[in-house]
């Protein structure tokens, strides 16, 4: 036991002297949840577009202004020449070209229904739709408006009903990407500074031979592990409350749920993570080994951790691929209690997957140490 | 097993694949006596020691270190044993005082034992003035000898340094092996790797390796006179150009 | 500068690359795994999104109106005629995502006013999901709202036009995406620990006392990895377009050009890292943490950057990758050409210049010490 404790005072003294290091540890993460908590969002807005008007008469302008002002688009300029317009997108000054034809009046007047042609930049297919969306609710408007506003035309007007949604969001109700990014956020870094730092460190070891030195000494393996799982953990566990508490001051995001439970899943989050890494040590002989398979891992685990793409819509391989991953599972359970505050009863299974994950991964990074220095 | 013999190695080998590293050596050390592993790089030397220590396991054979089965005992080894290899093996973001500690915390000794042992060594290596820097600000002839002070932590009976010399200037060499001598008029023994022939004639006892055998056994004088040379070096000289 | 000295450090560095066999193979197979996994698993393309349904008017009319949400693929019923008071349980369990919720007098309102609300209740734990619910159940009231009023002649007639991706389709705009994300990552990662490994080996050393000019060193260290990345990228580039079906519109050379000079802007990156920090360790978190999510969130990969407040949107010009994206995507689905393009070039070229100047800078500071 005192053996341990002596690991984990030097792994301490060795974390604290790398003044670099520290400074990423504490606070790159602080800048990056500051800066990246406001970045996401798929949300539609200041689409650009680019109107050409062929027959310029009241009609024709009255529709205009529907677009002027609207709060989803940005008007930015108008166009002549027709050819022009498909450069506009091409180039991406415009995601969106309204063309109101010529004639549009009169063939309105003489119920000749006029084409408007709305053309747009389908290269982001997300983007492109909603735009297409919000485009023909306003023309739709627009004809609805005419229809009952324009006498000779009335006849229309008793015959259109429609049926419209009043969204409500729960727990989320302004649809902040905060609350939802910054969960995440935080399972992130934990996973980076968890895996690399093991994995790194052990390998550095290795390769300066302290690790060879350490073996010849009466130390058992076990006590080699725990020497560094435990200084990471607490490593981890301090980050992670610092990430919290800054989040508090900065967004002023409280943890709905217990914030007992948190640091509990946490800390099972982090015996899974630093398994990994022990695992990524043994098998590398160098530094540069480690690092690019703890990076692969890492990249893997956040794009299929459903934190960015929603695991639902990927095809059924992967989204068994995906039940391998700790990351999965962890983000599930910060951003329940975080937003939701729900409790342990509701988050049984996935409680469980990361403790099964944590002990074979943690089991199995032992046995492959013992083999190794053995 | 007799009281004064410290390792007693037979018919030990080690094998990775197809390749023979040690190939059934055999030999005794007596205790306190300074026992030199000759050989050129590749000729199995640190192999053999790793063994003799419980780095690595062997494919057969026998051997006892400080009356400890090396198969079977390993841990009663660890205690009995100081290693130093020919890599500086401690931490260099440590300061001087805090690889001591840690190391003495390691072999179990109490945090009393610690700072009486910290301050007998840091004495003893002139390095009082030092013990607040940094490992890695050391000079390498200074850095050698910490290592092999923080080896010797634990009061070990039986010693193993493998090419300590390596990389160190020729005063610092001398410096070094004064110590040794130091550490086995304590009683101890001490085995050494060297590639050095001038070192090799500060051994009381010298076995020469060659493609995983030891080929020649005896004391320096005994050698040198078997072969009619006047250094160790023409010696070993003679016995590579055999081959 | 000698020619000769560049090429001896040249062939040294590609002797590092491929003695590490495992290293090598990393390299080699990462690109690939990753284009072919997350090429299939980054979709935008919603579906089974789960609703329950609370239906107060129980009319032909409500019927008709739930029977539009499960009549497609986006939309899974789960419960109907829930109580309401169930609605936070069944969130939190994540059992659904949506609750529809119809009024009492729908049928009535529906026949006498111009207009009738629905209330749609939408878990927005995840607000990126909670908005592509609330995108696609206006597509589906649309649909309604046109079938009830089925007969009504419009006064006119609306017809869009989809330009470079006609069918909308995820992966055209997902896997050019990802060429710009992998290639980034790897490059500046394989740089980042070129000079800090040979820092913590002492190499270094061996090299600066040597009559080599920084210039020299930093050349022999690039051109290999170069090579190596643009490898890289003409691999998965060859997975986009023959797995992906991803069209490539542009011109190949010129596709080839911008993504050398996003390879070179990748690696001066990681080198500047690399000449100002000490230890492997460092570098490479330094690289990770600067390259990774930024380059996910902020450079326009998933999320418009339109969309963003303004300091990201200035952010996001500092991020090389904002630039090749919209040059690979500019290339292989709109066919732009260097007309158009240009900018984004100088853009990535000032950026690579001013990263490689400091690691020259900070790489002579190492050799003045």
């Amino acid at each position: 036991m005192r053996q341990i404790l002596y690991l984990v005072q030097k792994e301490f003294r060795q974390i604290f002297r790398d003044k670099a290091m520290l400074r990423i540890i504490f606070i790159v993460p602080l800048i990056q949840i500051l800066v990246l908590g406001n970045a996401i969002t798929t949300d539609v807005k200041n689409i650009k577009i680019v109107i050409q008007d062929q027959d310029k008469t009241p009609y024709s302008r009255e529709l205009i202004l529907q677009f002027v002002h609207c709060k989803y688009f940005k008007t930015i300029g108008f166009e002549d020449n027709y050819t022009n317009l498909s450069d506009c997108l091409a180039s991406g000054k415009a995601n969106l070209a309204i063309v109101i034809p010529k004639h549009f009046q009169r063939h309105i007047v003489l119920n000749k229904k006029p084409d408007v042609q709305i053309l747009v930049d389908g290269v982001d297919g997300n983007y492109a739709g909603v735009a297409l969306g919000y485009a023909t609710d306003i023309l739709q408007k627009y004809q609805e408006r005419l229809i009952s506003s324009t006498p000779y035309l009335g006849f229309y007007a008793k015959n259109i009903h429609r049926v419209e949604k009043a969204p409500m969001f729960w727990y989320n109700p302004n649809l902040e990407s905060k609350p939802y990014i910054v969960p995440g956020l935080i399972a992130i870094l934990l996973l980076i500074i968890t895996m690399f730092l093991t994995s790194m460190g052990i390998v550095r070891e290795k390769e300066i031979g302290t690790l060879e030195q350490l073996m010849v000494t009466p130390i058992r393996s076990y006590q080699l592990v725990l020497g560094k799982v435990i200084p990471f953990s607490i490593l981890g566990i301090v980050v992670i409350n610092i990430a919290m508490g800054f989040i508090y001051l900065i967004f002023g995001i409280a943890v709905k749920g217990s914030l007992l439970f948190m640091v509990f899943e946490s800390l099972i989050f982090i015996i899974s993570t630093l398994g990994l890494g022990i695992f990524i040590s043994t098998i590398s002989e160098t530094q540069q080994q480690a690092l690019f398979m703890a990076w692969f891992t890492m990249i893997c685990f956040i794009l299929l951790s459903g934190f960015f793409f929603p695991i639902a819509n990927m095809p059924y391989v992967i989204q068994k691929i995906t039940l391998l991953n700790p990351l999965r599972y962890f983000i599930i359970i910060l951003r329940e209690i975080y937003l939701k505050g729900t409790s342990i009863k509701d988050l049984i299974p996935e409680t469980l997957s990361l403790v099964a994950f944590g002990a074979c991964l943690f089991i199995a990074a032992i046995i492959r140490f013992r083999k190794k220095i053995g | 097993m007799e009281n004064d013999i410290a390792v007693k190695v037979s018919k030990l080998s080690r094998h990775f694949g197809s390749f023979v590293a040690v190939d059934e050596i055999s030999f005794e050390v007596k205790k306190g006596e300074i026992f030199g592993f000759l050989g050129a790089n590749g000729a199995g030397k640190t192999t053999a020691i790793k063994m003799l220590c419980g780095l690595l396991k062997p494919t057969s054979g026998e051997a006892y270190v400080a009356g400890f089965n090396i198969k079977t005992e390993s841990s009663n080894i660890k205690k009995h044993t100081g290693y130093m290899s020919q890599k500086f093996s401690l931490y260099e973001d440590l300061k001087v005082k805090e690889n001591i500690e840690f190391y003495g915390g390691i072999y179990g000794l109490s945090r009393k034992e610690i700072l009486n042992k910290t301050k007998l060594l840091l004495s003893e290596l002139h390095l009082e003035n030092m013990q607040n820097s940094l490992t890695k600000t050391l000079p390498m002839g200074w850095k050698q000898r910490l290592a092999l002070s923080t080896a010797l932590l634990h009061d070990p009976p039986v010693i193993f340094l493998d090419e300590p010399t390596g990389g160190v200037d020729p005063v610092s060499r001398r410096n070094f092996w004064r110590i040794i001598y130091k550490i086995a008029n304590l009683g101890k023994t001490i085995f050494v790797t060297t590639h050095y022939m001038d070192e090799a004639e500060y051994c009381k006892r010298l076995s020469i390796m060659h493609k995983g055998k030891i080929i020649e056994i005896g004391t320096p004088a005994d050698l040198k006179s078997k072969y009619n040379k006047s250094s160790i070096q023409d010696v070993f000289v003679e016995l590579a150009d055999r081959d | 500068m000698k020619l000769r000295r560049i090429i001896n450090f040249i062939i040294k560095e590609y002797t590092h690359i491929f003695r590490d066999r495992v290293s090598l193979i990393i390299i080699i197979l990462m690109p690939m795994i990753m284009i072919i996994l997350y090429g299939y698993a980054i979709t935008f393309d919603m579906k089974n999104i789960t609703f329950a349904a609370i239906d107060d008017s129980k009319t032909l009319q409500s019927r008709e109106l739930i029977r539009s949400f499960t009549g497609n693929k986006f939309f899974v019923p789960k419960f109907m005629d829930i109580k309401r008071s169930e609605i936070d349980q069944l969130f939190k369990e994540r059992k659904i995502q949506m609750v529809i919720v119809i009024p009492k007098d729908f049928s009535e309102s529906l026949a006498t006013s111009r207009t009738t609300k629905v209330q749609l209740l939408v878990d927005a734990s995840d607000s990126n999901v909670a908005t592509f619910i609330n995108n696609y159940s206006n597509r589906v009231m649309q649909i309604y709202n046109e079938k009830i009023n089925i007969g009504t002649p419009g006064i006119i007639n609306i017809e869009p036009r989809i330009f470079f991706n006609p069918d909308l389709k995820s992966a055209n705009f997902f896997v050019p995406g990802l060429v710009a994300f992998i290639l980034l990552l790897i490059s500046a990662l394989l740089t980042s620990i070129a000079i800090t490994r040979e820092k913590e080996t002492g190499t270094l050393e061996q090299i600066l006392v040597s009559p080599v000019y920084p210039v020299e060193i930093v050349i022999g260290k690039v051109l290999p990895y170069i090579s190596l990345g643009f490898f890289n990228g003409t691999i998965i580039v060859l997975f986009a377009k023959f797995l992906f079906k991803v069209p490539i519109n542009g011109s190949i050379i010129l596709m080839s050009a911008f993504a050398l000079l996003y390879i070179f802007v990748a690696m001066s990156f990681g080198l500047m890292i690399s000449a100002s920090v000490q230890t492997q360790r460092t570098a490479m978190f330094t690289v990770i943490m600067s390259t990774v999510l930024p380059t996910i969130m902020l450079s326009g990969f998933i999320f418009p950057i339109v969309s963003m407040p303004l300091p990201l949107r200035i952010i996001s010009k500092l991020i090389p990758a904002t630039y090749f994206l919209i040059i690979i995507r500019g290339i292989m689905l709109k066919g732009t050409g260097v007309m158009v393009l240009w900018k984004q070039a100088a853009a990535l070229s000032a950026i690579g210049l001013f990263m490689i100047s400091i690691a020259i800078k900070r790489f002579k500071m190492t050799l003045e010490q």
